[in-house]
């Protein structure tokens, strides 16, 4: 079975569109989203529409989270507040029910997916650093673990007895004595100095995890925020991927 | 205390600081360097460190261990070697950095048969040739240059634009004798002679770097590819 993984499309529907294009060639069985459709971009309803239609399994973000009113135990940045306030403005009753059919985390083929942290999934805690990986790891329910949330495309994992190791997202065969989070990226907002968008394909049978770097229509999704009037910075990150 | 950058098709993935004496390569979780992909074997090769020296040994592997394009069974690492194992490329420093038709055989490794690959395989072939042609290390003209092979055989060779020097390259502005390629002990090095941002290697201007095989230098609008011969 094949799965494309998307994450963090963050209402950019240009992004989203060229990443579905793309997984069409890929031969996949399912796509699954780990969480925030929504925030900071112009475009949360089509997204949502969009991914509620072509995604299997849908998970909730914390962006998606606070759209729908409900409060997390993690603070978030001023600019993510301008953007849910604007996002909440804007989502229909139909958004509203999508939003809240979605799930905090599940189970797939052998593998885990949330969208931040194995631990808690309910407290999107942030995968930065190899001690955060630490307490995560026993938490993840199966040896392989997909997640986005902080939007850069890395790869942690453990094995009793050797140190951690962390290491830039790229493709490679996951081995059977190792415990892996892998972090997908971002489709709509990517953190990692390159502004393309960011999925992951996983085949349950080879076992490939196949990172893809998507480019798109970055001008169109800057012009449509600019209309909408979200804040600059927002805006200007699109193109550097920062 | 050496380091190891670790990329995969040309990014950055992983940098590994290391006090031990021998660091194992390979695809399995045992290994001090793991690389998780098909083109690897289990145990494909092997780093010792000595006193003076690291070298690299091939474990037989399946797809091949290169050091800077060429092929190897064992090869003493110099500093900023690159080893290329399937896609790949560990940037070996002597001091930390501030900075598809495949088969699998036995062990479950790949024969890898992608473009690059057949690439790698067929430069090392080419390289080889025109080494044991001149007995020694060769200088390919790539553009611009007015020969395709210059054996390296002397102590200095000239580039530049004056009728005297050894290497004629072209150019605005170039100096009589841009740049020479010293050998020592074996050992090449090139150095600028005139301006500076007209002696460049791999694309970078460069004053004075030692050279490794494969290397790129262009002199103005001249490019030339350096082929180191066996030692």
């Amino acid at each position: 079975m094949r799965i494309a993984l998307v994450s963090d499309v963050h209402a950019n529907l240009e992004a989203l569109e060229a990443v579905l294009n793309h997984i069409e060639s890929e031969n996949t069985d399912t796509i699954c989203s780990l969480g925030d459709v929504v925030g900071y971009g112009s475009d949360p309803s089509a997204c949502l529409e969009l991914v509620d239609k072509i995604c299997q399994i849908k998970l909730i973000g914390n962006h998606d989270y606070y759209a729908l009113g409900r409060e997390s135990s993690n603070d978030y940045s001023p600019l993510a507040k301008i953007s849910t306030e604007w996002t909440k403005k804007t989502l229909t009753d139909k958004d509203v029910s999508i939003l809240d059919s979605f799930t905090m985390e599940e189970v797939i083929e052998g593998i885990h997916l949330v969208h931040a942290s194995p631990f808690k999934p309910q407290e999107f805690h942030y995968i930065l650093t190899h001690k955060d990986a630490a307490d995560a790891f026993p938490n993840c329910k199966t040896n392989l673990c997909f997640m986005g949330h902080t939007h850069v495309p890395v790869i942690f994992n453990e094995k009793p007895g050797q140190p951690p190791r962390q290491r830039v997202g790229h493709d490679f065969v996951p081995q059977p004595d190792c415990k892996y989070l892998i972090n997908v990226g971002s489709v709509g907002q990517p953190r990692d100095n390159d502004p393309r968008a960011s999925y992951v394909v996983y085949d349950t049978e080879t076992r490939d995890v196949c990172y893809h770097r998507i480019e798109y229509d970055i001008k169109s999704a800057q012009r449509k925020m600019e209309e909408a009037e979200l804040p600059e910075m927002l805006i200007e990150r699109l193109a550097v991927g920062k | 205390m050496a380091e190891i950058l670790v990329k995969f098709e040309d990014k950055l993935i992983e940098r590994i600081v290391t006090e031990k004496r021998r660091l194992s390569i390979g695809r399995t979780t045992d290994n001090d360097i793991v690389l998780e992909n098909r083109g690897v074997s289990r145990k494909h090769a092997m780093i010792e460190f000595n006193e003076n020296a690291a070298v690299i040994i091939d474990n037989e592997s399946l797809n091949g261990t290169f050091v800077n394009n060429r092929k190897i069974s064992e090869e003493v690492l110099r500093d900023s070697d690159v080893i290329s194992i399937g896609k790949y490329s560990l940037i070996y420093k002597t001091e930390t950095s501030q900075e598809a038709d495949e088969a699998i055989n036995f062990d479950g490794t790949m024969v890898l048969n992608t473009k690059a690959q057949r690439k790698l395989l067929e430069n090392d072939r080419v390289d080889r040739q025109i080494i044991e042609k001149y007995g020694g290390s060769v200088l390919l003209g790539e553009e611009n240059a007015d020969f395709l092979e210059f054996k390296l055989d002397r102590e200095v060779t000239t580039i530049g634009k004056a009728k005297f020097v050894h290497v004629k390259a072209k150019g605005f502005f170039l100096a009589g004798i841009q740049a020479k390629i010293v050998q020592e002990n074996n050992n090449f090095s090139l150095v600028n002679l005139g301006k500076a941002k007209k002696t460049k290697l791999n694309g970078e201007p460069v004053s004075r770097a030692h050279l490794k095989n494969g290397d790129i230098i262009t002199i103005g609008k001249s490019t030339f590819k350096f082929v180191e011969g066996s030692k």
